[in-house]
């Protein structure tokens, strides 16, 4: 079926779509992006202590996240495809080509899961957001991990098995209304080279690739929704057809089927996609619920109550009642009602329509960041004219301090704006797989999920509506 | 940039190099690591003060609103610093606030109290910006953590 004709296609845009099209176009997005890393990494280290004087601390925690949640919401997964971590990869490679394949049994989602939960912790623990020193020790520590992964394994082992931020980026992506994806089948039916997956081979040297495939194993005819997709456009470029475009779809459509997905198999069947996704969804409200007042009490009770003055051990149990044994009471009761309609074991119940809480968890992600980057979008520039002073460049002028963005009340209503949506996306996948599983019982299939959704908001919007509060010290402050 | 050493042949960006070169390249690699390392610590280092400064914060618990710093400056013989001119700033620990500031006027010999309204509940690390009368400058810095919310 050809989808050319009807559907919106962002390389079909005047200009944009050129310079998406542009063999260089990834590296264009990626030299800017890398130049502002390396320009973080060195306020970070050399630059002022204080967080909200310092580049490292403010585009990392105030911008780079905002953006990256906003990027996904309206467009797609742009923040992968501009990935500075990548490019030094890619020269890297240039003088090092690695030989090995990724370790069979850490090709899925369980090591950058349980690495995304390490980089929870240790934003919690450090108050990365208070350290210059460390969020620029975290940037680096990034490149340093994206060049020794994949210094050692081929193909894109770093963005598809290990990286943090690929993962979350990934998951989001299913909510986004943009898609790398094939123009008319057909004509994927009539290809015989597969360059999109095969990279493209000079023609006099076959064994020379002279445009590489997609790195992730996502072979363009079967690609199904955003999962895996790092938006790298490889396949774009290298199709003789140009038969790939960034398509318009619904937003988290992908959630609501279940075909067999190149390079990622059938969602259903994926325990570890389903448990990055629980975390995405849990993982969200824990991260918004470290900055409100209601935190502190809880953690100086707990830490009584374990007779402990470290905050370590007590940041450990709320992180294991947040995202282990919160999920599991929540999920199990639905998990149970749906059984008396569907059949399946309780595991094939839990992993089929924990998608269907992505999201509400998306939401809640849009929520936080966005209230940072709203309050805050402005005070980029004095940090930026400060950081300048500071090495005489006085071009910039005076520091403007008094800059920082939009009011909170505003900004609360476009908080509470996002939860709704993602409650209502949540809603429409789940009564879609209620009535895939049972047309005539969907909505007593669908009520427990609704419900489960109702009360993750609720909790999500109490926990918006307290005073926040930014804190790093929590024992004894 | 990838050095390899494969049975005495030494590559560089992927050309065959001398062992001299390697050599070079291997140390120059070095004294930049170590200089770096060298930039960071002497970054890091902090001079001896010859200034005291005792500051008070009421009320305490600090809330939400405005808070009271009192400042005590001596020197080095434990005299009372005045005429100094005193500013205070106040930076929330999470980038993406303005700082919040004030004048501390004298109130006694060496003694200096000023006001900074604290916006948000949390934790603040305040600046005491000083002014000696001979024209030096210092600043000191404390943190006043877990201001509570209103």
């Amino acid at each position: 079926m050809s989808t050319e004709e009807n559907t919106f296609d962002l390389l079909r845009v005047p200009l944009i779509g050129r310079v998406l099209k542009w063999r260089h176009a990834r590296t264009f997005f990626q030299v800017p992006l890398l130049l502002l890393g390396v320009l973080m990494i060195l306020h970070g280290f050399l630059g002022p202590s204080l967080a909200p004087k310092n580049l490292a601390t403010t585009l990392t925690w105030v911008h780079f996240r905002g953006a990256l949640v906003l990027v996904l919401l309206v467009a797609g997964n742009f923040f992968c495809f501009a990935c500075p971590f990548v490019l030094v990869r890619d020269v890297t490679r240039r003088f090092f080509r690695p030989v090995r394949n990724f370790p069979r049994y850490l090709r899925n989602k369980w090591l950058s899961a349980a690495l995304l939960v390490a980089g929870l912790f240790v934003y919690e623990l450090f108050d990365l957001w208070s350290s210059p020193w460390w969020t620029a020790a975290l940037i680096s520590s990034y490149f340093l991990a994206a060049l020794i992964v994949d210094g050692f394994f081929k193909h894109a082992s770093f963005c598809k098995f290990v990286c943090p931020i690929g993962q979350f980026n990934f998951v989001a992506s299913t909510l986004s209304p943009l898609e790398v994806k094939v123009r008319d089948q057909a004509i994927c039916t009539d290809c015989r080279t597969k360059d999109c997956i095969r990279g493209r081979r000079d023609p006099i040297s076959p064994l020379v690739t002279i445009q590489r495939g997609c790195e992730l194993a996502l072979f363009q005819p079967r690609k199904t929704g955003n999962v895996d997709c790092t938006f790298c456009l490889d396949c774009i470029q290298a199709c003789p057809h140009d038969n790939v475009g960034i398509l318009a779809r619904v937003p988290a459509s992908e959630l609501t089927v279940d075909p067999l997905r190149s390079g990622v198999g059938f969602l259903s069947r994926r325990k570890d996609l389903s448990a990055l996704s629980m975390l995405f969804v849990f993982g969200a409200l824990l991260n918004a619920f470290g900055m409100v007042s209601p935190v502190y009490a809880l953690e100086n009770w707990l830490a009584r109550t374990l007779n402990v003055t470290h905050e370590a051990p007590v940041l450990a149990v709320l992180f294991v009642i947040a995202l282990v044994i919160e999920p599991i009471v929540l999920l199990v009761i639905p998990v149970w009602l749906t059984r008396l309609s569907v059949s399946g074991s309780p595991m094939s119940v839990l992993v089929r329509y924990s998608y269907a809480l992505v999201p509400l968890g998306f939401g809640i992600w849009l929520a936080h960041y966005s209230f940072h980057f709203l309050t805050g979008f402005l005070t980029f520039i004095p940090v930026l004219q400060s950081a300048a002073s500071d090495v005489g460049l006085n071009v910039l002028g005076t520091p403007a301090w008094g800059l920082t963005g939009l009011a909170v009340g505003p900004v609360h209503a476009i908080e509470f704006g996002f939860i709704g949506l993602g409650l209502l996306g949540s809603l429409l996948v789940s009564y879609r797989l209620a009535e895939q599983d049972a047309p005539t019982k969907a909505v007593r299939v669908f009520l427990p999920w609704a419900s489960l959704a109702a009360v993750i908001s609720i909790a999500a919007l109490w926990l918006l509506s307290q005073p926040m509060e930014m804190r790093g010290t929590i024992l004894g402050g | 940039m990838h050095l390899r050493v494969a049975s005495r042949t030494y590559y560089f960006n992927g050309r065959v190099i001398s062992r001299k070169e390697a050599q070079k390249i291997q140390k120059s690699a070095l004294v930049l690591f170590l200089l770096l390392c060298g930039v960071l610590a002497c970054h890091r280092s902090t001079p001896t003060p010859s200034i005291t400064f005792k500051y008070n914060v009421t009320p305490q618990p600090a809330r939400v609103g405005e808070a009271t710093i009192d400042v005590e400056i001596r020197d080095k013989a434990n005299q009372p610093v005045s005429g100094a001119h005193v500013e205070l700033e106040g930076n929330m620990s999470h980038p993406g606030m303005s700082p919040v500031s004030g004048v501390a006027r004298e109130i006694e010999s060496g003694n200096y109290r000023g006001t900074l309204q604290l916006t948000m509940a949390g934790d603040w690390i305040v600046l005491v910006n000083v002014t000696l009368s001979d024209g030096e400058r210092l600043q000191y810095r404390f943190e006043l953590n877990g201001v509570r919310s209103n």
